[in-house]
């Protein structure tokens, strides 16, 4: 499992045992059974998609899917085991209606990067917060590097799984690295309007 | 001008921290160059042909002359004794040692300046009218807008990872001085019946392989609602620009795809999100910034005629001085006062926009002396002094002309603006230099520059048209072809209010033929111009075909059918 780092707001930023497994189904294992493992687990958001559309139908897409609609499954929701993540194609507004309506039993949020550059990740986390008022964790997965932390914590990132190679020290230093900010974020207003007269 | 509070100082210095550890990590080799290369670009550290390249941002194109002072320090230190004033209101230093670059961020730092954001995928250093301010055709003076975007930009977290960099520009003024439409977003500045500051807004516009006007797609904002309405646009971008093919990633190709109707209405769906938030700005942090840009001590003076100021001058000198007067100054507002711009364009010993160390101390010097200590740094790559005294003119002019400041080209022929180029630059197809000072050295003729009037040539080295070819009445763009430098001739491109992208005249030529084919363009202008016409005008009356057959015919090294389009 990852190195995870948690930092709530208005909180510390701390290391964190991850406990969250984030299920990526590779190319080759579209299509077949894939089992969900027990435990606290992080769905594509395209299952869920699919599964509420299928459910409409009755007619579950695939085995995979099938697995969604099972009793058990329900009382994993319930128990708070169970998550969904979006890739840098979900689109989340266009889905607005049904994350809203979902968003009550999923446990956790995470985004991916699927490469520290791709920024679109850091406009699905301020949306969600801001449009979507999402307030539990929101953990950004991936190719997730200690020097974009910072940044990803004032949009709206709580949790952060870093990649193997990064440094858990380096990490937790990036949140004290500045004290001031020019603009509003999920954590605070810009610096500039405390000092107003 | 503006100077920093705690909280601008505090940022700056915890940045500079935050890169020097990065630059550590680099040199510890815990953190590869893949992945630090976005990190130093955010900080304007470029790794070119010879080194490492830095770019300091020069906020709107307003410097101190302390803080000029501290460039020419950097260059003598850290550099060979020289900067280059970039066509977009920023200073590059071309010699510059990694190891080095935290130290020289914090010099910049003890001085109020920065690197933030020169380069990389984010909103870049903010650009404007060099003459705001002091303009006499100025509606609103844009500085306080300015350095409230230059805040509301600096180190946004949204927004570092844009699928490409993102330019804006902002005009105060009836002429627009700032080539809004060439940039990603430009801002036009007006006020409404009541006297409020109200902004009309341009997306889409740029150079580079795709060149394209900005369209309008939203008029008489209150400027209030700028960061809610900035921040709109740059969410649209962010998500859906292209990131698949770096040539397609800017936003001028997303506003082309979805049509500037649809990408309008993405753009009021997102400002639902900020509205009536105190993500806008208040009435007081317009107070906060605006109080920094007064009007200096202005005595009251009477306006001097030509000829008053011509009697400055003793006979001897009274010709080169008219002619200086001519070219490099611009009237003021206030009675009594001048804009001079110094040239940075010599013909031929030095690159467009150089400037040596110990003419950057002269330039300090004569700010301190005649223009309040502050001067301006224009997007042609020259340099302004904005309140220079009448009456003081002529001494000005002899203290500039030491250090070789006061070549009477701004806007002729030679004031031509050119990108580094392959010299310098790893992005470079060909070199843009020696092209530059081929040219100037071929017209280093005043009667016959001045004859030909304004006009502009400007001289890009690649597609990404750094040197602004597209919008040069004449531009020049340098080609790569089968390893060899070739280069791209365009007329009729134009900024400025009736800003337009010039036509490839056809196939392109050696750097050797340069100075003919101008040559050649500049004499179809002469034997067709009516009375008093400009170069523009003509090219746009008689259009391309007169200067294509005076070029072509004789070109016999042309090859046939290479359009390089």
């Amino acid at each position: 499992m990852r190195n995870l780092i948690t930092f709530p707001k208005g909180g510390k930023a701390s290391q964190t045992i991850n406990d969250w497994q984030v299920i990526r189904p590779s190319a080759e294992q579209e299509g077949s059974l894939l089992a969900i493992p027990l435990g606290r687990v992080i769905l594509p958001f395209g299952w869920w998609l699919s599964e509420q559309s299928a459910q409409a139908s009755s007619q579950p897409r695939s085995e995979t899917l099938a697995q969604l609609f099972t009793p058990a499954f329900a009382k994993r929701m319930e128990r708070g085991e169970i998550g969904i993540w979006f890739g840098v194609d979900d689109d989340v507004q266009q889905h607005a209606e049904l994350i809203q309506a979902s968003a009550a039993q999923w446990a956790i949020i995470a985004i991916d990067f699927p490469i520290f550059r791709d920024g679109r990740g850091f406009s699905t986390a301020a949306i969600l917060r801001q449009r979507f008022q999402w307030e539990r964790e929101l953990r950004a997965i991936g190719d997730v590097l200690v020097d974009q932390l910072s940044q990803m914590a004032r949009v709206g990132f709580d949790a952060f799984e870093l990649r193997e190679d990064q440094s858990i020290t380096q990490g937790l230093a990036q949140f004290s690295l500045y004290h001031v900010h020019l603009q509003n974020d999920w954590r605070s207003q810009r610096s500039q309007l405390g000092a107003l007269p | 001008m503006y100077q920093y509070d705690v909280i601008d100082q505090q940022l700056v210095d915890e940045r500079v921290h935050q890169f020097k550890s990065q630059v550590q990590r680099r040199l510890a080799d815990e953190l590869a160059e893949e992945e630090f290369r976005p990190l130093r670009l955010q900080n304007g550290l470029y790794l070119q042909r010879h080194a490492y390249m830095l770019r300091v941002a020069i906020p709107y194109g307003v410097l101190s002359s302390k803080q000029l002072r501290m460039l020419a320090q950097i260059s003598a230190q850290y550099d060979r004794g020289y900067g280059h004033f970039t066509t977009r209101q920023n200073i590059q230093f071309n010699w510059i040692n990694l190891e080095d670059s935290p130290a020289i961020l914090a010099d910049l730092a003890s001085v109020q300046m920065h690197a933030i954001q020169t380069s990389g995928n984010v909103v870049r250093n903010i650009t404007s009218d060099p003459f705001a301010g002091v303009a006499h055709d100025e509606e609103v003076d844009p500085r306080p807008i300015c350095e409230l975007l230059r805040q509301w930009s600096t180190l946004h977290p949204e927004f570092a990872f844009l699928p490409r960099k993102f330019k804006i520009a902002i005009n105060g003024a009836k002429e627009d001085r700032a080539v809004i439409l060439a940039h990603d977003v430009g801002l036009q500045l007006k006020k409404n019946a009541l006297g409020e500051v109200t902004v009309d807004i341009f997306v889409g516009g740029g150079m580079g392989r795709t060149p394209i006007l900005g369209v309008c797609i939203q008029t008489d904002l209150p400027w209030r609602q700028l960061p809610s309405y900035l921040s709109a646009i740059l969410r649209v971008y962010n998500r859906f620009g292209r990131r698949d093919n770096i040539y397609k990633a800017r936003i001028k190709i997303l506003v082309k795809a979805l049509g500037p109707e649809e990408f309008t209405r993405q753009v009021q769906a997102q400002l639902l999100d900020w509205k009536d938030s105190s993500e806008n700005f208040v009435p007081a942090e317009w107070e906060r910034v605006a109080k920094h840009f007064t009007a200096p001590a202005y005595e009251r003076y009477t306006e001097m005629d030509t000829t008053a100021l011509l009697d400055l001058a003793p006979a001897n000198e009274q010709k080169a001085f008219a002619r200086w007067m001519s070219r490099n100054t611009k009237p003021h507002k206030v009675p009594g006062y001048i804009n001079v711009i110094l040239s940075l364009k010599p013909h031929g010993t030095a690159a467009p926009g150089d400037a040596s160390t110990a003419q950057m101390h002269t330039i300090a010097q004569l700010a301190d002396d005649y223009s309040f200590g502050e001067l301006r740094v224009t997007h042609e790559q020259n340099i302004v002094l904005t309140d220079v005294v009448q009456t003081r003119l002529f001494e000005l002019y002899q203290a500039a002309k030491v250090a070789n400041l006061v070549i009477p080209n701004i806007g002729l022929l030679t004031d031509l603006i050119a990108c580094p180029g392959g010299d310098f630059c790893s992005l470079a197809n060909a070199k843009s230099l020696p092209i530059a000072s081929a040219i100037q050295e071929r017209f280093d003729n005043l009667d016959y520059l001045f004859d030909l009037g304004d006009l502009s040539l400007n001289i890009s080295g690649c597609i990404n048209s750094c040197g602004h070819h597209h919008v040069g009445n004449i531009g020049i763009l340098g080609v790569d072809k089968d390893g060899s430098e070739w280069y791209q001739v365009t007329l009729g491109g134009a900024q400025g209010n009736f800003a337009s992208i010039g036509k490839v005249i056809g196939p392109s030529f050696g750097a050797d033929q340069m100075p003919q084919v101008i040559a050649d363009v500049m004499d179809v202008y002469v034997e067709e111009r009516e009375p008093s016409e400009l170069f523009i005008d003509t090219v746009n009356r008689i259009g391309l075909e007169p200067f294509k057959k005076r070029v072509y015919p004789l070109k016999s090294v042309v090859q046939k059918g290479d359009h390089h389009a």
